[in-house]
């Protein structure tokens, strides 16, 4: 029986297969499945990738890094709890070599470096690399090959550093523990640890790095007396996970968060398609009931031919999938070196798995419907049962969930998710409003307008679900491309906005006063300087950090980095307050910051929570107490986390500087010469932060434009899918007119004027829907006024309402192909 | 003031394209002469795929026979059938109401569209007509097959069509109703002063038409009705007072 049902269902849909509402269902599923298998796949290729290199390019069993030096007692105990220990250091220093520079990552190392793993080396840049033990002996220094092009240096050169001169010696090819250096791309030189006593630089700016090979057991017990005794030391270890982990997660997240848009569309067009296959499948269901079959009948076949119709996809979504996952690798084979593709059949089924799963409970109201079908329901039609909203409430709620789930911004997520429903309300408000008063005000007047205007009204329910379908994909759509062309915008305004040319990321106390008087004396215009010294958070609420906040975000991924707290009397003019309330000048009571606003709302801080810092090797807790957001225009100086000015006679610690200088185009030169002297001022000028800027920008453009083609795909899929859920009834409907002596010609004029009133409703809601989201998350988000710019409004609007039009029209001509004749042969 | 269409040795043929081979010819009737005049009823009998409702899309105007030629006379003036596209309606055995619209609402569409303001005065005045007034807020699907008839029949009289075409319009009605129906459609169209010409199985409402013909292997011919007589007199009258 289910065997002939089967061959039944196979021969029903090669008959269906090119009717329109299979094929467009065929169409979002594909799109759908190869999108999210590519991304499922490229992410597992990432992950795969940050495993192999945690294995490989540790350099160590596990590595110990902090700001200071271990005590002697400390360190006795790290030994008795590991078999060796290699000792390395590290300062982000700029090498200056004639009148040219660049900033570095300069790390000091002994004789009995490297721990695990090989140093290669070379002795000029075409000789081949040759395994070394230890690393350069003092007064030499071993540069990457970036570096040497970059400053021109020639083996044999000598570069000052401060006081001391290096004399190049080797090119740096590879660092066994170069994982530690993570994602960064600086450019790299190494020197003897001798070396680095010698260059006096000041001591807190020096990282420490301890390479441990210890057994696994040894491995637990050092993160335990990690976690008790060094708070605020980092550790990794083989078992644990990638420092770049984290952030690739939130790029899981994001990506995921945009993936739950194109499920919400394509929820939609499936919704439209899904009334054609109910209209079919109930018809034949009753025929066969008619025929004595059970109703069991009907929901076999329709899930066989489901099933069938998805199955002819799988070696396309496989094949496609697979060539896209590759070209991705290879994008991103810049980023991650030697990132490999690898066919993986088996997360391939998986992923398509899932997503027939949720194209069926899509899909589910028309099983549903037809277990309900009686052969009396043959002469009732147009009864929409209840259950079926709710089935359709419960996929949206479920889509909902996801997706807040899915995110790590929540307060981002949240508006989104807002937004749409913002959107939706509004769509079916304008609808509303338009077909009422639009009907009512031309009752009076004669003309197809009118005439139009009054079917629409009338027929409100099914024309809703169409201006809603395509209102969202269009808002959805023009969301997405102002984001990108604000974003792109809002980098040129920073720059411009931006006071200074040069800015100065720290600078320790003697390094400023060095900068102020080098401004002095070469007349260059010293805009801003701000103190902070470095903090790192390690308990909020008397819990470590991890423990407090369980989902991954921005916010926490920086806390669980040494944070700059600054302090001051009164509210800078670079922030305003949203709540609490701001010290008073000199008060006693120095125990108390303010925290930025989406800090807190990431972390789900409140006013009053503690937080505990590790300041200088000390621990101080903090009490929240205001709250503060950036507020543009004066000055691009902002700070995460600030306290009373009183509070720094408590704290020891080493105090720095932000600061911004403009310098004017012969200015320039006479950087080096600071540079030379100070080569641990982290400084960066205008132009390199441009270079950042353009590369972020270029990358982010790729994506966006990606998701966008997406959009757009499935945003014509909706409009189409449905217009021929309508299309019968539209078809009747021109029939109907021109059995009243009406030509063709009328119904062409209807059918245009009803696309360019559904066009305005949709190009109205849609930009309404955009400008409301873009006033929630850019002030909330970006900190930016939203301007709206009403030429380039202007424009969309035209945009939006020819191509809507113009696809309706044309998606609409088979049912102007009607005639009176069909009327009557219909039976 | 009467119009009439008069078809003048009309053939109707259709080329059986299905299999390339054996490409054959249906032809359906050849020579066929019919003159319809305003403010009369026609009936059409016949077997099965006789070819009847081909004949009155020919009538209509809304097909082109394949030889010989229709014409529509007003007033005199002779011209081609597609200037008769404004001057009828349809009634058909599916009724074909809009299902988002109510009763009133569906009879008031032709007057809306050509832009009539008065139209749902007229629309509630025809569906009274049709005894229908107390269900003039329902929509069709909660309307029996005969008041949904009733409904199309005062949809197509609304805008005073010259002629009204229908397919077998008491099709799917029990005779009863039909009954009830064929009443109230020849005494709208006599009221209207409308030629009605209706398609049918019937008999009895064949019947009840002034002039019966039956269409049957390719041949029109004209049978006597029950009421001829006084129709062959009103006839008579009408043709010397041309
Ligand atoms: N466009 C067409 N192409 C080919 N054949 C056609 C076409 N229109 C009608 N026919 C054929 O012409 C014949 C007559 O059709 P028609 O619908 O006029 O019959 P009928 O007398 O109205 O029959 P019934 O009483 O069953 O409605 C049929 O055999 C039909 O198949
Ligand atoms: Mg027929």
């Amino acid at each position: 029986m289910l065997n002939h049902h089967m061959q039944l269902s196979w021969h029903y849909f090669k008959q269906e297969y090119n009717q329109p509402h299979q094929r467009l269902l065929r169409w979002v599923q594909a799109t759908l499945m190869i999108f999210i298998v590519t991304l499922t796949l490229a992410s597992n290729t990432i992950q795969h990738y940050l495993q192999n290199n945690l294995q490989n390019l540790l350099g160590a069993d596990a590595v110990l890094t902090q700001k200071d030096k271990l005590t002697p007692q400390q360190l006795t105990s790290l030994k008795s709890l590991s078999k060796r220990i290699v000792n390395t250091l590290q300062i982000n220093a700029t090498l200056t070599f004639n009148g040219k520079w660049q900033s570095s990552k300069l790390k000091a190392v002994g004789d009995d470096y490297p721990l695990q793993g090989e140093l290669l080396t070379s002795t000029s840049l075409q000789s081949p690399a040759t395994v070394t033990r230890g690393g350069p002996v003092a007064g030499n220094i071993w540069l990457d090959s970036r570096l040497f092009a970059s400053l021109m240096l020639s083996m044999g050169d000598v570069i000052k550093l401060g006081e001391e001169s290096f004399i190049v010696a080797r090119v740096l090819i590879h660092e066994p523990d170069r994982l530690m250096e993570g994602h960064n791309v600086a450019m790299r030189a190494i020197v003897n640890k001798l070396d680095m006593g010698k260059l006096a630089f000041p001591a807190d700016l020096i990282q420490y790095r301890y390479l441990v090979s210890a057994a696994k057991s040894q491995v637990l017990q050092l993160i335990d007396w990690q976690k008790e005794q060094l708070p605020a030391a980092k550790i990794h270890h083989k078992s644990g996970s990638h420092p770049l982990a984290l952030f690739w997660q939130r790029t899981e997240n994001f990506l995921g968060l945009t993936s739950i848009i194109l499920f919400f569309m394509a929820a939609i067009a499936i919704e439209q398609i899904a009334q054609v296959h109910l209209k079919k499948e109930q018809y034949f269901s009753a025929i066969c009931m008619s025929l004595g079959a059970s109703n069991v009948t009907g929901v076999q076949l329709s899930l066989f031919k489901w099933l069938i119709n998805i199955m002819v996809l799988m070696p396309i979504v496989a094949i496609l999938s697979s060539v896209f996952h590759w070209l991705v690798v290879s994008w991103l084979s810049a980023t991650f070196s030697e990132i490999i593709w690898q066919l993986d059949v088996w997360l391939t089924a998986k992923t398509i798995a899932t997503s027939v799963l949720l194209f069926a409970v899509f899909h589910s109201p028309v099983w549903l419907t037809l277990c309900q079908t009686s052969v009396s329901k043959l002469f009732h039609q147009n009864q929409k049962s209840i259950s079926l909203a709710l089935v359709k409430i419960c996929a949206l709620v479920v889509l909902v969930l996801v997706a807040v789930n899915y995110s790590d911004n929540g307060l981002l997520t949240l508006m989104l998710v807002g937004s749409i429903l913002i959107t939706i309300t509004l769509i079916a408000g304008i609808s509303w409003a338009v077909l009422t008063l639009g009907e009512k005000t031309t009752q009076q007047f004669s003309g197809l307008v009118p005439f139009t205007l009054f079917m629409m009204k009338q027929r409100l329910l099914s024309k809703s679900t169409q201006i809603l379908g395509i209102g969202l994909s269009t808002f959805l759509l023009l969301f997405t491309l102002m984001f990108l062309k604000d974003l792109g915008d809002t980098m040129g305004a920073y720059q411009r906005t931006h006071d200074g040319n040069l800015m100065v990321a720290q600078a320790s106390q003697s390094e400023m006063k060095a900068i102020e008087q080098w401004a002095k004396e070469s007349d260059v215009d010293l805009r801003q300087a701000k103190p902070y010294l470095y903090a790192k958070v390690v308990k909020i609420n008397n819990q470590t950090l991890n423990e407090f906040a369980k989902k991954p975000s921005d916010s926490l991924a920086t806390l669980s980095h040494a944070i700059r707290l600054h302090w001051t009397q009164a509210l800078p003019k670079t922030n305003s307050l949203v709540q609490g309330k701001w010290w008073i000048k000199d008060t006693k009571n120095w125990q108390q910051i303010s925290l930025e606003e989406e800090v807190m709302t990431d972390l789900s801080l409140t006013l009053g929570d503690k937080l505990t810092f590790i300041i200088h090797q000390q621990s101080y807790t903090f009490t929240i107490t205001a709250s503060h957001v950036y507020k543009p225009g004066a000055g691009s100086i902002i700070f995460w986390v600030q306290m009373p000015e009183a509070a720094i006679a408590h704290i020891n610690a080493p105090h720095y500087n932000m600061a911004s200088l403009e310098l004017n185009d012969d200015q320039w030169p006479l950087l080096g010469q600071l540079w030379q002297q100070h080569p641990t001022i982290r400084m960066v000028s205008l132009q390199e932060l441009t270079k950042q800027f353009d590369a972020i920008l270029a990358m982010i453009t790729k994506v966006i434009s990606g998701f966008a083609v997406m959009i757009i795909l499935l945003a014509i899929i909706v409009i189409l899918s449905s217009i021929n859920a309508l299309e019968d009834k539209e078809k009747k409907k021109n029939s109907v007119i021109m059995s009243f002596g009406f030509l063709k010609a009328t119904c062409w004029q209807l059918n245009i004027i009803e696309w360019l009133i559904t066009a305005l409703i949709i190009a109205t809601g849609a930009i309404a829907g955009t400008y409301l989201t873009g006033m929630l998350i850019y002030q909330s988000q970006f900190s930016l006024s939203y301007q709206p710019d009403f030429l380039i409004l202007f424009i969309t609007l035209t945009i939006i309402l020819s191509t809507v039009t113009l696809l309706g029209i044309y998606a609409s001509r088979h049912s102007l192909k009607s005639s009176v004749k069909q009327l009557m042969a219909d039976t | 003031m009467s119009c009439s269409i008069e078809l003048k040795s009309v053939s109707q043929s259709f080329r059986n394209n299905a299999s390339e081979k054996n490409a054959s010819t249906i032809t359906l009737f050849e020579n066929l002469d019919l003159s319809i005049k305003q403010g009369q009823s026609y009936a059409i009998t016949g077997p099965s795929g006789a070819g009847k409702s081909s004949l009155l899309m020919l009538l209509a105007g809304l097909e082109v026979p394949t030889s010989g030629q229709g014409r529509f006379i007003n007033d005199n003036h002779t011209s081609t059938l597609d200037n008769l596209r404004a001057e009828i309606g349809f009634i058909f055995q599916q009724f074909h109401l809009l299902p988002e619209l109510t009763a009133l609402h569906n009879v008031a569409l032709p007057l809306k569209l050509r832009g009539d303001k008065q139209a749902i005065k007229k629309a509630e005045y025809w569906l009274e007509k049709v005894g229908l007034s107390d269900r003039a807020k329902h929509k069709p699907s909660q309307l029996s097959g005969g008041e949904q008839q009733r409904v199309a029949i005062a949809r197509a009289l609304v805008f005073s069509p010259k002629f009204i075409f229908a397919d077998e319009p008491t099709g799917n009605l029990d005779q009863h109703n039909a009954n009830e129906i064929s009443d109230i459609l020849f005494a709208s169209c006599q009221e209207n002063n409308a030629g009605l010409i209706i398609v049918t199985h019937n008999s009895l409402l064949a019947s009840k038409a002034q002039h019966i013909y039956s269409l049957a292997n390719g041949e029109l011919t004209k049978a006597l009705s029950t009421n001829s007589v006084n129709d062959q007199q009103a006839e008579l009258k009408q043709v010397a007072s041309c």
